[in-house]
């Protein structure tokens, strides 16, 4: 359904009721299921909350539930929905071409008004068809393309500031939401920049009783804090040269899967004057007067070695003495706890583990992720410096493709949608810098990796190319659903993400085959 | 008595809050809670304070005596003297427990309160101490203590009445009595 005010068709319908939320898996979803969560707490609302990670998923937990009065429903990505009246015509219309049909009339006018009628009979049909042929043009755009808008964490939190209940911590989940966006390279460096933008004001109105002196808050208060910072994932948390090995910008730009690469890794750090031994040592051991200028000092020499955007404009929360934490870093914690591959327990611990994470009250959880997530992005980058190496990228003509081996270290990791997404958006960077094929380079990448090894099952993924203006739209999705029907696949469109499938070994090449010409 | 029992009591004490919602007059068995109007200020008792914190529904105004330079002069006082001084509220230590857990950021250098209040606790606890070893080892028959609330003699309540206990049946062993023969206590 649409909704245009928020706070009286929605919240002020369900606040009475007793709610089912359906979340979906993802980072984004997750923190506006805790704002949603905070909320309900403030107004006493009964709710149930029940993780999906697909259509199907969905629909069952809704027939179980069905006895429930009202729906909600947490998608991880908001597709752009074009205005009401474009797509649905009020049904009144319709009457008054019918009532104008039946409308008597005088024997003596009865021709002239006849012909009136004829000629806005026509000119109304031909508005009619006209606006028809629209709305499918608009359909078919909606439709074709999948692309994401503005993060539903941050929504929520316009909810709760329209009402004047929003807090720091709501604000902190919508910080959140909207770097996962980032993070997953969801939505172009615009879209960000603006929607940091928004989200500066709420900090500043928040949090700016920290700059006076008088009435400074205890340190056991959250704050939060804009910070212009380097781009490097988790180097707070992990020394300065695991962090540049492993994060895809540097990784790539400095092809670090190559001896070439390792020796511009030395040079770079040279040119910083930062000593092997110091830069190897956690982040926090290392020495202050070299954390002093960190930031600018590698900003320049990123500069001189073709690394502009090393900074990015993100937030940091500081609570109590110990604890201070980018939003980035939050993000791949929360990330690779929800898709850790450790069974334990029923399928939805992971999803709670993860959804408690972003409490602050956890922190030991919080730092179980940034544990994974350090493995995971070590494994990511051994990934694509394997798949690079031995030219695992092949192009089929208009787009590459790259199969993970089953016998491929990690490879269980990338069974996961979002842990693949990563990979193949590390791979494809890597990729367009290493390649010389100017071609090539614009053209998007499809990854596959093995699902599970008894079903025979396997995952795949299509994104879009990694040009500088991209507006990453995704026509992926509807590409498999023709590709599937052609070929009669046994394909399993699942994921809320249409562009992520999973199929059987044995109908990949066909399916493959089929894509190949439906987009050449 | 547990510390958990001397904190319920605390709870009645009454704080002002200011509610950002409205509601009326509201008749309970322990007394009226009066209306609720946003932007008010009204007093209420502090469960009810607290709770409607944690709910967002208002901000906390923090006692008078939770200022800085009062407290200041407070634990002065209380280094300076023998005696106990008279304390700002029967309920300090729990009051400011509550306070400064749930509603920190509605109290100005919530830190340094925290400080002195458990400055002066700690100063109040030494005296008490000593007191009880002199009562003990000088085995007084009665003392009289002023201006102690009820959480410093719950922490010593028990052991002191168990310690004199003691005291009393070793001192009765002491003497020789009839059948010398039990040593049972």
């Amino acid at each position: 359904m649409f909704v245009t005010d928020c706070r009286r068709e929605f919240y002020d319908v369900i606040v009475s009721q007793r709610v089912l939320l359906l979340v979906a898996s993802d980072v984004d979803a997750l923190c506006a299921c805790k704002i949603l969560q905070a909320l309900f707490q403030c107004d006493h609302v009964q709710y149930t909350l029940v993780p999906v990670s697909g259509w199907q998923e969905l629909e069952t937990a809704f027939l179980e539930h069905k006895d429930q009065v009202k729906l909600l429903v947490k998608q991880g990505d908001d597709l752009d929905v074009p205005a009401y009246d474009d797509i649905f015509r009020d049904e009144e219309d319709e009457e008054e071409l019918s009532e104008d049909e039946s409308d008597g009339s005088e024997p003596s006018d009865k021709r002239r008004r006849f012909e009136e009628e004829v000629i806005e009979r026509t000119a109304r049909r031909r508005q009619r068809r006209e606006w028809e042929a629209r709305r499918r043009e608009i359909l078919f755009d909606y439709e074709q393309y999948e692309y994401h808008g503005t993060s539903s964490a941050m929504v929520m939190f316009d909810l709760a500031w329209i009402m004047s209940k929003d807090l720091n911590d709501m604000l902190w989940w919508a910080i959140v939401g909207l770097t996962d966006q980032w993070v997953q390279d969801k939505i172009t460096q615009m879209k960000y920049v603006t929607d940091i933008g928004v989200l500066q004001r709420h900090v500043s109105r928040h949090n700016h009783r920290n700059e006076d002196e008088e009435n400074s808050l205890s340190i056991d208060c959250m704050r939060i804090a804009f910070e212009y910072d380097l781009r490097l994932a988790l180097y707070q948390h992990w020394s300065l040269y695991e962090s540049l090995c492993n994060t895809s910008y540097t990784s790539a730009n400095l092809k670090l899967w190559s001896v070439q690469g390792q020796k511009r890794l030395q040079e770079f750090l040279a040119d910083m004057g930062l000593p092997l031994k110091q830069v190897k040592q956690k982040f926090n051991s290392m020495d202050m007067s070299l954390k002093e200028n960190l930031r600018e000092m590698i900003e320049e020499s990123a500069n001189k070695f073709g690394m502009k955007d090393l900074r990015v404009q993100t937030f940091s929360i500081h609570f109590g003495f110990k604890n201070k934490f980018l939003a980035s870093d939050i993000v791949y914690a929360t990330a690779s706890l929800m898709e850790s591959i450790e069974k334990e327990g029923p399928e939805t611990t992971n999803f709670i583990k993860a959804l408690d994470s972003l409490s602050r009250g956890n922190l030991d959880k919080l730092h179980q992720g940034l544990d994974l997530a350090k493995k995971q992005l070590c494994a990511i980058q051994q990934t694509v410096a394997s798949c690079i190496c031995t030219n695992l990228v092949i192009s089929q003509g208009p787009f590459l493709y790259c199969s993970l081996m089953e016998g491929m270290p990690d490879v269980k990791l990338f069974s996961k949608p979002v842990s693949l997404c990563l990979l193949s958006k590390y791979l494809l960077k890597s990729f367009v810098c290493s390649t010389k094929n100017k071609r090539c380079k614009l053209l998007p990448l499809i990854m596959a990796a093995p699902m599970d090894v008894e079903q025979g099952t396997v995952i795949m993924v299509g994104i879009p190319p990694e040009t500088e203006s991209s507006d990453k739209k995704n026509f992926f999705g509807r590409a498999f659903e023709k590709a599937a029907d052609s070929t009669n696949s046994r394909t399993l469109h699942n994921h809320f993400d249409m562009s992520i499938i999973e199929l059987k070994t044995e109908d990949r090449s066909k399916f493959l085959d089929a894509l190949i010409s439906l987009l050449s | 008595m547990e510390p958990a029992e001397a904190e319920f009591l605390a709870e009645k004490e009454l704080v002002t809050i200011v509610p950002s919602f409205s509601m009326d007059r509201v008749h309970l068995i322990g007394g009226d809670l009066g209306p609720f109007n946003p932007g008010l200020p009204v007093e209420v008792p502090v469960w009810l304070a607290i709770n409607l914190k944690q709910r967002q529904k208002c901000r906390l105004i923090p006692p008078e005596w939770m200022d800085v330079e009062k407290l200041e002069e407070i634990r002065d006082q209380e280094r300076k003297e023998d005696t106990f001084t008279p304390m700002p509220s029967p309920y300090y230590m729990e009051l400011t427990k509550l306070l400064l857990n749930y509603a920190s950021d509605n109290i100005p250098k919530a830190d340094e309160i925290r400080t002195l209040v458990k400055d002066t606790w700690d100063t109040r606890m030494a005296k008490l101490r000593l007191s009880a070893d002199s009562f003990v080892r000088q085995q007084e028959a009665h003392a009289k203590l002023d201006n102690l609330t009820l959480m410093e003699i719950n922490t010593i309540g028990t052991f002191l009445t168990q310690a004199l206990d003691h005291m009393y049946k070793l001192r009765t062993n002491l003497q020789p009595s009839g059948s010398a023969e039990s040593q049972d206590f």
